[in-house]
């Protein structure tokens, strides 16, 4: 037997499953070598404490009365299942509308067309072209519009939709 | 005994097993209707091992119980979601091991330990064991609870997965399967954590023994 062994055989001793003659060899090794001794020492050792959390605990006399309370607790805090079986048919729903949402969108913007400049005197008696009050202050410029730029943008909104109802 | 009166043998067994499988699934589906009665009974049947697995953990008899308490009624909360037909025992032990290692998780580790950390009663064990080789046949419930309280200590040294893989593999005697299942990892990681809390334990215990032979 070599030193090589020792280590399957004590693998074998712990489970219980070593052969008699293999045993009888394994001491005659573990007493001749120190190394393999002490190994097996430790080996045992290890064993021996693992066995020791083995325990067998059965519920108190309290235990299933507690439980009971406490899932009677949870239970009512739950949702009602028919509900919960609602969310996850919606929840399963959820791309499909988020791609007809984005389907409506996109035919209303073809069917629209882009959204028209307004046409709008500028402060220097210039016709100018704004979507928004930012942009009457023209090329270049980032400042807010004078009193006069939005005056004459406010003005030209309700004449536009003056003209609009009109029609 | 012929093949037949074999068969006739692994019959009643084998219809015993199919009935008992048939009211497990039963069991399940009523309390997946929210019948608490039938989930009782579930935990019942399967109460032996959740106790098991978490007594290997803890200790005190109260401890092990409100952790127990915290396992069934997690399973409760999730059964709903329990696919039907799956094995349940697998299912629920691998909540009860994610609960146990919740708690362990929250346990602080202790660094390596040296013969000067344990405890007198702890130190006499060792040192009766290094000499004679065997526990003592005159104190064996003192040093029986040497003996865990030993393990423990030892145990607090490792991460917490590798203290579950050794715990469930050496007390609970689960399968490389079962304990790769239980801690949500490959069978190749369970066998190296393992091999490494196996080791890890054992140089542990090295160097006690070697603290304890050379203050001799």
């Amino acid at each position: 037997m070599t030193c090589r062994d020792t280590e399957n055989l004590l693998e074998l001793e712990r489970k219980g499953e070593i052969p008699p003659g293999e045993q009888q060899a394994l001491t005659r090794h573990l007493a001749a070598c120190r190394r393999c001794g002490e190994t097996a020492k430790v080996a045992r050792l290890s064993s021996v404490l693992l066995g020791t959390l083995r325990q067998e605990i059965v519920p108190g006399p309290s235990f299933y009365a507690r439980l009971r309370e406490r899932l009677a607790a949870a239970g009512s805090a739950q949702p009602d299942s028919t509900l919960l079986h609602a969310w996850g048919f919606a929840r399963r729903l959820i791309p499909a509308v988020a791609l007809g949402v984005l389907v409506l969108a996109g035919v209303t913007i073809s069917l629209e067309g882009p959204s028209m400049p307004r046409q709008v005197q500028g402060a220097h008696s210039r016709e100018i072209y704004a979507f928004s009050l930012e942009e009457v202050n023209l090329t270049g410029s980032v400042e807010r519009p004078n009193q006069d730029q939005m005056l004459a943008f406010v003005l030209m909104q309700g004449q536009a939709r003056g003209a609009g109802s009109g029609e | 005994m012929n093949d037949n009166d074999k068969e006739k043998g692994l019959e009643p067994a084998r219809e015993q097993r199919d009935e008992a499988a048939q009211e497990e699934a039963r069991l399940i589906r009523q309390a997946q209707d929210g019948n608490q009665r039938a989930f009782e009974a579930l935990v019942r049947l399967h109460e032996r091992l959740v106790f098991g697995i978490i007594g290997s953990f803890l200790r005190r008899r109260q401890d092990v119980e409100d952790l127990a308490q915290e396992v069934f009624l997690k399973a409760y909360l999730a059964i709903g979601r329990f696919r039907s037909g799956a094995p349940f025992a697998p299912w629920l032990h691998r909540i009860a091991v994610n609960t146990c290692y919740d708690h362990l998780r929250g346990i602080r580790r202790r660094p390596e330990i040296g013969i000067a950390d344990l405890a007198e009663s702890e130190a006499d064990f060792l040192d009766r064991y290094v000499k004679k080789g065997y526990l003592s046949g005159g104190g064996e419930a003192d040093d029986r609870l040497a003996a865990r309280d030993l393990a423990e200590r030892i145990l607090a040294t490792l991460p917490p997965k590798d203290r579950l893989a050794i715990t469930l593999r050496e007390v609970n005697g689960f399968e490389i399967a079962q304990i790769a299942g239980s801690l949500g990892c490959s069978r190749a990681a369970a066998k190296v954590r393992l091999f490494r809390a196996r080791r890890a334990m054992q140089a542990a215990l090295r160097r006690l023994i070697r603290q304890d032979e050379h203050d001799e």
